[in-house]
């Protein structure tokens, strides 16, 4: 209560400063007038010498209005303001030093800053939407599995027109990329397909004509679209005149009729779109994006009735269940129609929104967060040593200070304030740091096939987290020198002999101990930084089972849910690209071209179970096989080894017997001898079995980091509807993007309408490896940056004893010691120093590096390669930086060392 | 004016908040009312007041508000708050005491 008292009248005067000092004049100056008024009556003064005696009875008005002022709690700011005046002109007496600290004080934070604005941003920021936190997910959760996002229109429609439970509920796709026609030139858009109460339900205003709205959400709807904020502004630089406009969307016209609120990107953290559109309109890309009962290509969201639980929502959700999942039942097996009856409608908070970055970057992001917090600590340490250092040549000042009356709490405090100023200036150029550095990771996390987007921009969770840095590490360097040196006595101090021996000994033995505690540190970091550094060195040199250097890969279709809008039919489109092919061939640079359905690493797949007549192979969900459908001359494109049988050929038909050629894996895994040729297996949609006519080592399928699966590669020429090879592999003896535009040139003379889309096989590879690769540069920087400061320290420690145990060698030297022996007695405090630090460190990596585990690739947390070359790296750079200054120690002259004293 | 002694320390804080549990004030009212209750025989330097005031404010013991003087000027009123008045209860019982102990004691050296 007192307490409460005391805040709120504290925050008056410090918030209301000039208030609070007129009210106080206004008051003095009232009792003064009442005063003198009393003197006039009672005394019969004059006015004006009435004035004179009140004043003189009142004694000095500034004495005492500064004392009501101390009486505020006002004194401590005041004297605040005064030391951090002091602060900042120690600071720049002594640039060299303040430099040093300010700017890696800078680059620390900024670097923490930095990441928390990523965590910030991806992990703890609410939906920049009305009332975010009553938002909801809505999942399937399938009997005894895991709950899926994914929905088909079919069950789409049915929960939105079965559901009592929302008070809005809403359907989208994650952004896709539109070919967007404006005046013959054709670029790729972020493209958003909505439902018709998307905007209303997450309350999202038009920053310019009006949004997507129920009524525009029906079949058959006329094709209207809405503008991102960002995108109307880039690309109509915010002309009013886009309103009313018709823009080309995968060729498609579209009218504009609006423009949504700035800042809004959508409910997925780590996208963003530039168009929205009905999902009714989606229908005019591939009419089976609302039909399908097989494409799960929307994502569900709502706001739950206000008043209702979220038992209440789910149990009455799980009552409509049954019927929603009857009414979109795609067909499939018993068991598998089964499976989809008794899966549930399910519902989780979702504030945040989903987001695929959160989930594969939540972790890194922690990681990288405790790398860059122990840098700083390492850096800290390297401060706090430097400013324990000038704070014994600062000895006679502090003494002084003391004689004159100055309590040590005082000089503590004004000390603390020199360090913390130190690293608020640092924070402040941090916080432009990391605004640079966050959005270069960003940009580095971004592919062509997966742009990023993050919304960066301050909130007050970063700008309380700088802050709390700057006064946390602040405290860390400046406190142990404060306390240190005010605890010397006044006489020594003053008298300022070089060798107050016990202080100096104190100071050394906690200058090693932090030495050792920053070796323990950063070889923690360095071996984390080598597991994920060779993590990423071992993908990338991997044995993918295809040479991915020089070919071009075309992508000659147009995407899954946009179809339809390539005019040519399929069975025409085979001759077409046939012709395609046997032109690029043709070229110069070329060595050979082949036709796939989807390449090594690509964004196609498509698995399916497969089942075989050999007694103990795979059955169900174990003999799911990935497959691809390919033209002859693709594997020795890819130069992938056929290691028995035959490649496909002219005599692969339609009408001929179905045969595949598989990988080692799937001939191993199914016919246990690795030998599979002539041997069948049936696919479900095929009435006849298909026979092996060869087998082709092992190779990458979609991603770089998942094993290689089973894999099946049929001939194209046999492949069904849907299974057409339509992309391109190009190999070439000269760079193959150069061979782009002669590509594009054939393409348009043989099927005008073929959207075309080309990057390199090497490309495909890296853009799989992003998170690998971000990942281990970082962390191997962070490793040796917490390194090289780790030895900057260990060199500071070690100057400053070699230093001042001058004389100590001198008289050795003259009493006979040998250069040997004073080099041996300094490297003995390195090795003690370096043992020390070298097992505390290991100790803690063995605990820290098992939380890299799920990051690493081809080898164990506990890898002892990397920890042996850690260990060893460290020890080396650790002699290197004690032998400097252990070197000076055997070149003191002893006379001089004698005569200094 | 009658012979007047000189404030012990401590007691100022006790006689402000005695004169103000009276009835709020301004300060030189409070002034006026300590003159009045002690019958002048104690000096207080005028302006000693104030710091005095805003000390008691800033313990939660004053609630001041500003309002209008019988002349009609803005001027600032201290009431006792509940804190006030329980302090104001606990420090008269403590000089009670002291007061004995000092009475007795003197009175003791005297005979």
């Amino acid at each position: 209560m007192a307490l409460l008292a005391r805040m709120r009248s504290w925050w008056r005067s410090v918030f209301h400063r000039s208030a609070m000092e007129r009210n106080m004049s206004e008051e003095l100056q009232f009792h003064l007038a009442c005063r003198a008024h009393d003197l006039v009556e009672r005394r019969g003064l004059t006015p004006d010498e009435a004035m004179r005696v009140a004043r003189l009875e009142f004694g000095s008005i500034e004495k005492y209005k500064e004392e009501g002022r101390a009486s505020l709690g006002l004194e401590l700011l005041d004297q605040l303001h005064g030391d951090v005046r002091y602060a900042l002109r120690m600071l720049g007496r002594n640039k060299v030093f303040g430099a040093a600290a300010v700017i890696t004080l800078a680059l620390g934070i900024g670097a923490n800053t930095a990441i928390f604005s990523l965590i910030d941003a991806v992990m703890l920021r609410l939906l920049p939407i009305d009332k975010p936190e009553q938002l909801v997910t809505v999942l399937l959760q399938e009997p005894k599995g895991k709950a899926g996002d994914g929905f088909t229109n079919a069950l789409w429609e049915a929960i939105r027109d079965q559901q009592d439970v929302f008070s809005g509920v809403f359907a989208w796709s994650t952004p896709k990329p539109f070919e967007l026609g404006r005046g013959g030139i054709v670029q790729a858009v972020r493209g958003l397909m909505v439902s018709g109460n998307y905007f209303a339900t997450l309350g999202v205003a038009p920053a310019a004509g009006r949004l997507i709205a129920e009524a525009d959400d029906r079949r058959g709807c006329p094709a209207v679209a809405v503008l991102s904020h960002s995108f109307w502004q880039t690309h109509f630089a915010g002309a009013p005149g886009a309103l009313g406009s018709s823009i080309s969307l995968n060729r498609q016209i579209f009218q504009v009729v609006g423009v949504s609120a700035p800042r809004f990107f959508g409910v997925e953290v780590g996208k963003t779109f530039d168009v929205a559109i009905p999902l009714c309109a989606s229908a005019l890309f591939d009419r089976r994006n609302l039909d399908s009962r097989f494409r799960w290509w929307l994502r569900i969201m709502g706001r739950p009735r206000l008043g209702l639980t979220s038992d209440q929502l789910a149990r009455r959700l799980e009552l409509l269940s049954p019927s929603i999942m009857s009414a979109a039942l795609p067909g499939g097996d018993a068991a598998r129609r089964e499976r989809f009856l008794r899966t549930i409608v399910v519902a989780t908070p979702a504030s945040r929104g989903p987001s695929e970055l959160r989930r594969v970057f939540g972790e890194p992001l922690m990681m990288l967060m405790a790398m860059v917090a122990f840098v700083l600590l390492i850096a800290c340490a390297n401060i706090a040593g430097l400013m324990l250092a000038r704070a014994s040549t600062r000895a006679k000042e502090i003494a002084i200070r003391n004689a004159l009356g100055a309590s040590r709490g005082r000089l503590i405090r004004q000390m603390l304030t020199e360090s913390i100023v130190v690293s608020v200036v640092g924070a402040g150029l941090g916080l432009l740091f990391a605004r640079w550095s966050a959005a270069l990771l960003v940009r580095e996390l971004a592919t062509a096939r997966n742009p990023i987007f993050i919304d960066l921009s301050l909130d007050w969770r970063v700008l309380g987290f700088t802050a709390a840095a700057a006064i946390v590490t602040g405290s860390v360097i400046g406190l142990m020198p404060a306390v240190r040196s005010t605890r010397m006595s006044l006489i020594a101090a003053i008298k300022s002999s070089p060798s107050a021996g016990s202080e100096r000994r104190a100071r050394l033995r906690a200058g090693r101990w932090i030495v050792a505690g920053q070796i323990a540190l950063s070889l923690v970091l360095v071996i984390g930084g080598g597991l994920l550094l060779r993590t990423f060195i071992t993908l990338l040199t991997l044995d993918m089972g295809f040479d991915r250097s020089n070919v071009l890969v075309v992508i000659a279709k147009a995407p899954w849910f946009a179809a339809d809008i390539v005019k040519m039919p399929p069975e025409q489109r085979s001759a077409a690209n046939d012709e395609v092919v046997a032109r690029v061939r043709a070229l110069p640079g070329v060595l050979s071209v082949a036709r796939a359905f989807t390449t090594p690493i690509g964004d196609d797949n498509w698995f399916t179970n497969i089942s075989v007549d050999t007694p103990g192979a795979p059955s169900g969900d174990q003999a799911s096989v990935s497959f691809n459908f390919v033209t002859p001359g693709y594997f020795s494109t890819l130069r992938t080894p056929l290691v028995a049988g035959r490649d496909f050929d002219a005599r692969d038909t339609k009408q001929s017997v179905p045969v595949a050629i598989v990988n080692e894996t799937l001939a191993r895994r199914f016919f246990s001898d690795a030998n599979g040729i002539g041997k069948r297996f049936r696919k479900p949609d095929r009435p006849i079995p298909i026979e092996i006519v060869g087998i082709v080592k092992d190779s990458k399928y979609q991603f770089v980091r998942e094993p290689i699966p089973p894999t099946a590669f049929l001939p194209a020429s046999q492949a069904p509807r849907g299974g057409e090879a339509e992309e391109f592999v190009v190999r070439t003896s000269i760079v193959s993007s150069g061979l782009i535009p002669e590509i594009q040139r054939i393409a348009a003379q043989v099927n005008p309408d073929l959207p075309l889309e080309f990057h390199t096989l090497a490309e495909q590879v890296d853009d799989d490896l992003v998170q690998e690769r971000l990942l281990g540069t970082l962390a191997g920087f962070f490793g040796v940056l917490a390194l090289a400061l780790a030895m900057i320290g260990l060199y500071g420690v070690l100057s400053y004893l070699v230093t001042h145990r001058q004389i100590e060698f001198g008289i050795r030297m003259a009493l006979g010691a040998t250069r040997a022996s004073i080099l041996r007695l300094v490297m003995r405090d390195v090795l003690l120093v370096l043992a020390t630090g070298v097992v505390v460190g290991l100790a803690a990596a063995r605990v820290s590096v098992t939380l890299l585990q799920k990051m690493l690739f081809g080898l164990q947390p506990d890898d002892a390669a990397t920890t042996a070359i850690s260990v060893a790296l460290l020890s080396m750079m650790a002699l290197a930086a004690g032998y400097l200054p252990a070197r000076r120690a055997t070149r003191v002259d002893p006379m001089i060392a004698l005569r200094s004293e | 004016m009658a012979q007047q002694a000189d404030l012990l320390p401590g007691t100022l804080d006790l006689l402000i908040l005695k004169a103000v549990s009276l009835g709020a004030q301004h300060g030189y009212g409070v002034l006026l009312r300590i003159e009045q209750i002690t019958g002048g025989a104690l000096a207080i330097e005028q302006g000693a007041l104030y710091p005095a005031l805003y000390r008691l404010e800033h313990q939660g013991l004053l609630d001041p508000e500003w309002g209008t003087s019988d002349n009609n000027r803005r001027a600032k009123f201290y009431r006792i708050t509940a804190a006030g008045r329980r302090r104001l209860k606990a420090e008269t019982e403590r000089w009670n005491r002291t007061a004995l102990a000092m009475n007795t004691a003197l009175r003791a050296e005297e005979a």
